[in-house]
């Protein structure tokens, strides 16, 4: 195989990392952390480029290539939960403006006469409190729910932009018409897929913060990172950085292509990510000293949003324990 | 981005492999395996040259020179056709990988003919000496002097490290043309023959074992070398090494991936901790084939990135030397055993590698020493691919 992005691929990130740079700059996110600024806006600039159109599965890696700017810009927007996890289990769902959510468990079904009655609590819903819609996968099927029909409560987690609910059904009743006939293991390989490439994203936004910052700030009358000790560490980010961006973009191009390879390399991206997340914060907030430390330095929402991917949808532990089983041979 | 190559890449590999498969030495012709770099037993030799003689020895080359004018995508999937059937390339790798590459980039046209072929045609092997006593990782700090006196030049001084010199017909010789210029600047590359009076050759044994004898320590006493054995010019000797360097460093991360994959394959894994290496080595090994074949395509449209392959060198190199060593952890009191294969030989393969589990791991550090330590390389990212100052 050969793995490169083509010139149109290299063109629609030039213009996504356009985008972002205006639309999504670091005040921004500071303002949504201090102040609770509204994202709503930054959503319908997304909407209005057709960024929340990239649903088919075969625009894999283009969506990637978006979720890899978003990761590295700590996007305040609902954008993750809803074209990773709700649009691949609500297929056909439509009206790409509004945002979505996905309830992974923690929900039962019951039959009940023509339809269905939900009920149960499910946690730590990525954006469970402020979607549109929800895509709510239990034992009889994946079932599309208006969020007017849950109660969600937010809750305080350490990354201050990230939203997570829990999500309470009490007695919500669905018919056929909000049957998806989604297939819930193809939707968590694009879930993975794009949690990896977040966190890559975020990584990465570590990575340029770190090397700003050993090339400006001086000690003992050098720059930082003239220090071999301080050079080796950023040499080790970069591997890092380097070997699960590749993988996150394999698992996006056996998405796109729909190989069969699909399921063991999403979770190859979510175990190389996390292991990613943990070089790089490490020496990521070790470099940058006590400034790294801060509420004030910016270094903080990159670091939080690489740490909570490691939460989500299994650690780097649990995806390979499932390669381990599941990968005898290499081939390429 | 594509998860498999084009028609035709594919049928050039197709043709490769009904040549391994028409052509490939059967085991009961193999009736020695070879003993150091250099060492390439009869049988070895003229399935090197069949290889020449087809084309098929090194794809890039024209047809002179052992090749077919193939491209850079071709080449790597017959190094890849190559691995997947763990088939050594060649039993002389510094001879053919770096030493006639380098006198076909850098020599006259009588050099490759009366060396370049020939070595290429296992006619006649060769080392490659760079390293110095005071000279490793400084390559560019060495001391062996070399004095131009009438047509040929003088040579007095010492090489060690040089892998299989005692079976080798010709050393790539690195030396000091010009003491007074700044280091890089006078340094030339003479080809000698091993067997010119005042070269002495002394092997010495490996961590390995004693049986283990491919290092040499080299010595050069008066020893007159023809001035017509000066490859490419006086004392631009620096850019042949980072030439002959750079030959062997585009394909070289497919070597650890190599380790990897006998790894993937070799390794059964008992117990949760074993699976989570075994699985650590499986990333290592697809991010390394990932990056290497994007660095490929990078290379073949002829914007290679050298110092990229830093990156590389040091993923594959410290990926390979952390599954080992969990290998022979694994193993337990078994591991002691030595020099126990894990694994059967076959003829074709490097034997080498397919020693003990300690033998493997011991091995890995010639990945992370030789062709630039780990630690030179992290240097090399840091300072070249992320612009840190420089002390
Ligand atoms: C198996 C094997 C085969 C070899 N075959 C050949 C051969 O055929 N021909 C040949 O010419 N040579 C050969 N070599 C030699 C090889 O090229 C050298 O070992 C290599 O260049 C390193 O040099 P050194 O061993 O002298 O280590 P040194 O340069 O002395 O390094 C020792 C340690 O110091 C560290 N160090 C050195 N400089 C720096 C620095 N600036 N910053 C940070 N750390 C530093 C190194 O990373 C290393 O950890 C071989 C080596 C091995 C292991």
């Amino acid at each position: 195989m050969l793995f490169e992005f083509d010139p149109d691929q290299r063109l629609w990130q030039g213009s996504v990392r356009e985008v972002v740079a205006k639309e999504c700059p670091p005040a921004l996110v500071r303002a949504v952390a201090d102040d609770g600024a509204d994202t709503v806006a930054l959503w319908k600039v997304y909407a209005g480029l057709g960024w929340t159109e990239l649903t088919d599965p075969a625009e894999a890696v283009e969506l990637a290539i978006v979720l890899e700017e978003l990761g590295r810009a700590t996007d305040p927007t609902p954008y993750l939960a809803t074209m990773t996890q709700f649009a691949p289990l609500a297929p056909g769902a439509g009206e790409p403006e509004r945002t979505g959510a996905a309830v992974l468990d923690g929900v039962t079904a019951r039959r009940d006469g023509r339809g269905w009655v939900l009920e149960g609590t499910a946690r730590h819903v990525l954006d469970g409190d402020r979607a549109d819609r929800l895509a709510v996968v239990t034992g009889e099927g994946v079932f599309v729910v208006d969020a007017a029909e849950v109660t969600a409560t937010r809750a305080a987690v350490f990354d201050p932009v990230l939203h997570v609910a829990d999500v309470a059904f009490g007695g919500v009743r669905v018919g056929q018409e909000q049957r998806t006939g989604a297939d819930p293991g193809r939707a968590r390989h694009i879930a993975l897929a794009g949690m990896a490439m977040t966190m890559v994203g975020a990584c990465r936004r570590i990575l340029d913060l770190t090397l700003e910052h050993v090339r400006t700030r001086h000690q003992f009358g050098a720059p930082i990172g003239s220090f071999q000790a301080v050079q080796h560490k950023a040499a080790d980010m970069h591997v890092a950085v380097e070997r699960a961006k590749a993988l996150a973009y394999f698992a996006a191009l056996t998405i796109a292509a729909d190989d069969p390879r699909r399921r063991v390399a999403a979770a190859m991206a979510k175990a190389a990510a996390g292991e990613c997340q943990s070089l790089v914060v490490r020496h990521g907030l070790q470099l940058f000293g006590a400034m790294g430390f801060t509420w004030e330095n910016d270094l903080q929402f990159a670091l939080k949003r690489a740490l909570a991917g490691e939460q989500l949808l299994g650690g780097a532990a649990e995806h390979r324990a499932l390669i381990a089983k599941e990968c005898h041979a290499v081939e390429l | 981005m594509q998860l498999s190559f084009d028609a035709e890449v594919e049928d050039f590999r197709a043709e490769f492999a009904a040549f391994l498969d028409e052509h490939l030495p059967p085991a009961a012709e193999a009736d020695r395996a070879s003993q150091s770099s250099s060492d390439v037993p009869e049988w070895a030799r003229r399935w090197q040259r069949l290889q020449f003689d087809h084309g098929w020895l090194l794809p890039g080359n024209p047809p002179e020179y052992g090749g077919r004018d193939a491209t850079l995508v071709q080449q790597y999937v017959h190094l890849l056709e190559l691995s997947r059937r763990r088939i050594y390339h060649s039993f002389n790798p510094q001879g053919v990988g770096i030493v006639a590459a380098s006198l076909l980039s850098f020599g006259t046209e009588e050099q490759k003919r009366r060396w370049a072929v020939p070595i290429l045609r296992a006619e006649i092997t060769a080392s490659l000496g760079m390293s110095e006593p005071g000279a490793g990782s400084d390559l560019a700090s060495l001391r062996t002097r070399a004095v131009l006196d009438g047509d040929h030049f003088v040579v007095n001084g010492q090489k060690v490290w040089t892998s299989g010199a005692h079976d080798a017909d010709v050393l790539l010789t690195f030396v000091r043309t010009d003491p007074d210029a700044p280091k890089h600047k006078g340094i030339s590359v003479l080809l000698i023959p091993t067997a010119t009076p005042g070269v002495t050759r002394r092997p010495f044994a490996s961590i390995i074992g004693s049986h283990d004898v491919d290092f040499n320590e080299v010595f050069f006493e008066d020893v007159r070398v023809p001035a017509a054995n000066l490859v490419g010019p006086l004392n631009e000797g620096w850019r042949v090494a980072n030439g002959s360097l750079g030959h062997e460093r585009t394909l070289l991360w497919l070597s650890f991936g190599e380790r990897l994959d006998e790894f993937i394959r070799d390794f059964e894994p008992a117990g949760p901790l074993d699976e989570d290496a075994y699985a650590t080595a499986v990333l290592d090994a697809y991010a390394l084939r990932l990056l290497g074949s994007a660095a490929l395509a990078q290379a073949a449209r002829g914007e290679q990135d050298v110092a990229g392959l830093s990156v590389l060198k040091l993923l594959g190199s410290e990926a390979a030397q952390r599954a080992l060593e969990r290998a022979l952890s694994s193993a337990g009191p078994d591991g002691l055993a030595h020099p126990a294969l894990t694994a059967p030989y076959t003829h074709l393969q490097s034997e080498t590698m397919l020693g003990s589990w300690f033998e493997r791991y011991a091995r890995s550090f010639a990945g992370t020493i030789a062709g630039g330590t780990s630690e030179i390389q992290r240097t090399i990212v840091a300072e070249r691919v992320l612009g840190l100052p420089r002390r």
